[in-house]
C-alpha cells in the first residue's frame, strides 16, 4: 500500500509538471504581451520593448523555460508582472474562498444526490423516481452561474436571508462564512450533484436486481437492511469514482460562480490574469488547480480500496 | 400472493385426487397443489409455472428436473414469495400446518432463511463481493436466533461500518462452525475472508453453510453445481448429502442434469413448460420412464458404453410461454402425439405408488402397442378425462408418494 502511494504520488508530480509545461507554453502562444497590457494601448514601442527587455520576455523562449522550472524546484512560483507581487502569496489568499465554496458544494451534492438517487432507484417509476430524476435533470441542464443568478434573485434580493456579495473568511465566524458561500455552494452544487444522482440511480438499480440482493432477501432479512448493509455500499463503488472526475466539473464550475458573486477567488483570480496575460501567476494558478484534482483523485482511488474489499493496491507492483 | 382458483385448476389439480389414499404417515413436510405462477409482460401473460402439485416429505431429496425455462426456479421461488413481478396463485401451498400464500412479506420473513433456505446457482454472484464471508452466515444466525445480539439497522450498520463482528460473539462463532461442518479447512481463517478470495466450490460451500445457519427443515437448493466443475460437483452433492443425513433436513434440489438426479434423488417430478410431466422415485424414473419427454431426457444422457452415432436429441424447442399449444405442452415436439393431446392434462398413475403420468397414452381408452396407437375410443377417452378432474373436488389430498421413505 505505501509502496503504491509512493508510486502514485510520483505519477501525481510528473501529471503536474507536464500541466504546468503546456500551461507555459500555452499562454506565450497567446497573441498580446504583459508590456503592452501593462503600459495601456498609448505606449511607445520603444517603451514596451523596455519593459519586455526588463521582464526576460525578449530572451529565447527555452532559456525563459529553464529558468522558470528552476525556480519551481525552490518552490519559487514567481512574481506577478501586474503588481509584483509573489504569485505563491497571492494563490494562498485566494484559495481559501474556492476551496470552501468547491468543498462544501461537493458536501451538498453528496447529501442530495445520494439519498436521492437510493430512492429514486427503489421507488422506480413512481412519484418519487420522477420528482427525483426531474430535479436532477434541471440541475444537469442549468449551468452552475445561472443557478447563482437565480438564487442571488431569490434568496439575497427578493428574501434577504443572505448576503448577496463577497467572502468572508471561517476565521471570523462559521456562521458568517457559511452565508457567504451557501449559494455559491449551492450553485455547484447542484449540477454536480444532478449528475451523481442520475449515477447513483443507475448504479443502484444495477445493484438491486444482483444475485446477491436476491440472496440476502431469502436469508430473510427486512428491506432496510438489505438496501443499506448489503446495496448501498456496492453501489457506491462506481460513485466514488465518478465523484472524483466529476471534480474538474466542480472546480470548473467555481470559477464562473465566483464572478456571479463578486467573490475574491481563485478562479477571479485566473480570469483576471489571463485578462493581464500575466504569466506567471497564470501558470501558478493552474498548478495548483492541477494539484488539487489531481490528488483528490488520488485520495479516491485509496478510498476505492476500504469500500471495494476486491481492489488491494501494492502487493507485486 | 393470493389463493384462488384459475378456471383450469381442475386438469391439475387431479394429481392430488387419483391418490388412493396410502400409509405415508406424517403429513409431508411441503404441499404444493395447483400453483400458478404468471408474469405479465408485454408480450402478454406468461403462465411461468403453469398447475404444478407436489409434496416433499421430512427427510427427503426431492428432485426438479427440466430445461431452462421450464419453470423449475420460478416455481421455488414462488414458494418463499421470492418471485418478483410474479402473481402467484394456488390452491394450496403449505409448510407444515402454516399456509405460506396467507402470509404477508413479514411473515415470510420468518420462514426465509429460517425454516425454508436457499442455494442459488452462481455463488460468484450469489454472495456479497464486500462483506466478509463469516458475517454473511452470522447474520443468518442473529436473526432467525435470539441469541441477544441486536439485529437493528443501526446495530447492524456499526457492526459492519465500525466495529466489526466481534470474533466471540456466539454469531461468529457459529458461523465459524458452520464452515467447518460443509467441510472449509481453517474455518476461524476463512470466515474472515471476502468471497472473491475463495474458489468456487468454497463459494458454494458458504452458500450452503449460509443455508445452514437458520436451522431449516427444507433447503431449495436451485442447480447448486451447475456453474461448478464436475470434480467439485460431486463433492458438493456429497456434501448435501450428508447434511440430509446429518441434520434430517428435507432438499429440494433442481437441476436440469438427470445424472445428478439418478446419483442424489429420492423422488423427481420432470417439468417442462411449467407443467408437470412425469413424477416418480427415481429408480423408477430411470428404469421405467412412461412420459415421451422423460424418455427423450434420458435417451439424450451420454452413456459410455454408447454405441449410438448420435445422441437422440429432443427435436424442435420449448414452446413460447405466451402460445403453448393447448392441452400437453409437448405434443407439438412429441413423437407420439395424437388425437387427445389438445385435451386438458391429466395425471394418470402407472403401476408403482407414486409414478404419474401427464400423457394421454396412459389414458385407459387408449390400447396401443409402446407408442404406437392401436385405437382411440374417444367418447370413453374423454369421459376419463373428466373423470379424473372431477375426483379432485372435495377429496381430501393424501400424498400418495414417497411413503418408502417416510
Amino acid at each position: 500500500m505505501r509502496r503504491y502511494v509512493a508510486k502514485r504520488v510520483a505519477h501525481a508530480a510528473v501529471v503536474i509538471y507536464i500541466v504546468a509545461t503546456i500551461v507555459f507554453f500555452a499562454v506565450r502562444a497567446i497573441p498580446g504581451d504583459p508590456a503592452r497590457v501593462l503600459l495601456g494601448g498609448d505606449a511607445s514601442a520603444e517603451a514596451i520593448a523596455a519593459l519586455r527587455e526588463d521582464m526576460g520576455l525578449t530572451e529565447p523562449l527555452y532559456v525563459q523555460y529553464f529558468r522558470w522550472v528552476s525556480r519551481i524546484f525552490q518552490g519559487d512560483l514567481g512574481t506577478s508582472v501586474f503588481s509584483d507581487q509573489s504569485v505563491l502569496q497571492m494563490l494562498m489568499g485566494v484559495a481559501e474562498p474556492t476551496l470552501s465554496i468547491a468543498g462544501l458544494g461537493m458536501v451538498i451534492a453528496l447529501l442530495i444526490a445520494i439519498p436521492a438517487g437510493i430512492t429514486s432507484a427503489v421507488k422506480r417509476y413512481q412519484w418519487e423516481d420522477y420528482v427525483a430524476t426531474g430535479v436532477s435533470f434541471l440541475g444537469i441542464s442549468m449551468p452552475g452561474f445561472w443557478i447563482g443568478i437565480v438564487l442571488l434573485m431569490v434568496f439575497a434580493d427578493q428574501l434577504g436571508v443572505v448576503p448577496a456579495f463577497g467572502y468572508v473568511s471561517f476565521r471570523q465566524g462559521i456562521i458568517p462564512w457559511l452565508e457567504h458561500i451557501a449559494l455559491p455552494a449551492l450553485a455547484v452544487g447542484l449540477p454536480y450533484g444532478g449528475i451523481l444522482m442520475r449515477m447513483t440511480r443507475s448504479s443502484m438499480m444495477e445493484v438491486l436486481n444482483e444475485d446477491y440482493m436476491r440472496t440476502a432477501r431469502a436469508k430473510g432479512l427486512n428491506g432496510r437492511l438489505i438496501l443499506f448493509k448489503h446495496g448501498l455500499q456496492n453501489a457506491l463503488i462506481p460513485i466514488v469514482t465518478i465523484a472524483g472526475i466529476l471534480l474538474g466539473v466542480l472546480l470548473g464550475g467555481v470559477v464562473a460562480v465566483e464572478i456571479v458573486f463578486g467573490i475574491q477567488g481563485l478562479g477571479r483570480l485566473l480570469i483576471a490574469s489571463i485578462e493581464r496575460r500575466d504569466f506567471p501567476v497564470i501558470q501558478g494558478a493552474v498548478i495548483v488547480i492541477s494539484f488539487v484534482f489531481v490528488f483528490m483523485n488520488l485520495f479516491v482511488d485509496i478510498m476505492y480500496t476500504s469500500i471495494n474489499p476486491r481492489i488491494k493496491y501494492g502487493g507485486g507492483d | 400472493m393470493s389463493s384462488s382458483l384459475p378456471p383450469n385448476a381442475n386438469a391439475q389439480q387431479e394429481s392430488n385426487a387419483t391418490a388412493s389414499p396410502t400409509d405415508g404417515g406424517d403429513d409431508p413436510l411441503l404441499v404444493v397443489e395447483d400453483l400458478h405462477t404468471t408474469f405479465s409482460t408485454d408480450r402478454g401473460e406468461v403462465p411461468a409455472v403453469d398447475g404444478v402439485s407436489f409434496a416433499i416429505e421430512e427427510g427427503e431429496v426431492f428432485g426438479v428436473v427440466g430445461e431452462s425455462g421450464s419453470g423449475k426456479s420460478v416455481t421455488a421461488l414462488s414458494l418463499l414469495g421470492l418471485a418478483d413481478g410474479a402473481r402467484v396463485e394456488a390452491d394450496r401451498v403449505s409448510f407444515r400446518d402454516e399456509d405460506l400464500l396467507a402470509k404477508d412479506e413479514r411473515g415470510l420473513r420468518a420462514i426465509r432463511g429460517n425454516d425454508i433456505s436457499m442455494i442459488f446457482q452462481d455463488p460468484m454472484s450469489s454472495l456479497n463481493p464486500v462483506m466478509t464471508v463469516g458475517e454473511q452466515i452470522a447474520e443468518v444466525v442473529r436473526h432467525h436466533n435470539d441469541i441477544g445480539e441486536s439485529r437493528s439497522l443501526f446495530a447492524e450498520l456499526r457492526r459492519k461500518y465500525v466495529t466489526g463482528t466481534s470474533e466471540s460473539s456466539a454469531s461468529w462463532e457459529r458461523a465459524v462452525e458452520l464452515l467447518e461442518t460443509v467441510g472449509i479447512p481453517d474455518p476461524g481463517d476463512r470466515a474472515h475472508e471476502y468471497p472473491h478470495q475463495l474458489s468456487g466450490g468454497m463459494k458454494q460451500r458458504v452458500m450452503i453453510a449460509q443455508a445452514l445457519a437458520g436451522d431449516p427443515d427444507l433447503i431449495i437448493a436451485d442447480e447448486p453445481t451447475t456453474a461448478l466443475d464436475v470434480t467439485i460437483e460431486a463433492q458438493i452433492l456429497n456434501e448435501l448429502l450428508d447434511l440430509r443425513d446429518e441434520f434430517g433436513v428435507s432438499i429440494m434440489l433442481i437441476t436440469h442434469d438427470l445424472a445428478v438426479v439418478r446419483e442424489t434423488c429420492d423422488r423427481v417430478a420432470v417439468m417442462y413448460a411449467g407443467e408437470l410431466m412425469e413424477t416418480a422415485d427415481a429408480g423408477t424414473l430411470f428404469d421405467d420412464p412412461r412420459h415421451p419427454y422423460t424418455r427423450g431426457l434420458i435417451n439424450s444422457i451420454p452413456r459410455t458404453d454408447d454405441d449410438r452415432e448420435w445422441l437422440d436429441a429432443i427435436e424442435g424447442n420449448v414452446p413460447d410461454p405466451t402460445a403453448k399449444p393447448s392441452g400437453c405442452p409437448f405434443s407439438d415436439r412429441c413423437g407420439a402425439a395424437f388425437s387427445l393431446c389438445g385435451e386438458p392434462l391429466v395425471g394418470y398413475p402407472a403401476g408403482k405408488s407414486g409414478h404419474r403420468t401427464w400423457c394421454h397414452l396412459y389414458n385407459d381408452a387408449v390400447s396401443r402397442d409402446g407408442d404406437e396407437i392401436d385405437h382411440v375410443d374417444e367418447m370413453k377417452a374423454k369421459q376419463h378425462i373428466e373423470e379424473y378432474a372431477a375426483a379432485a373436488d372435495g377429496v381430501p389430498y393424501r400424498p400418495d408418494f414417497g411413503s418408502e421413505y417416510a
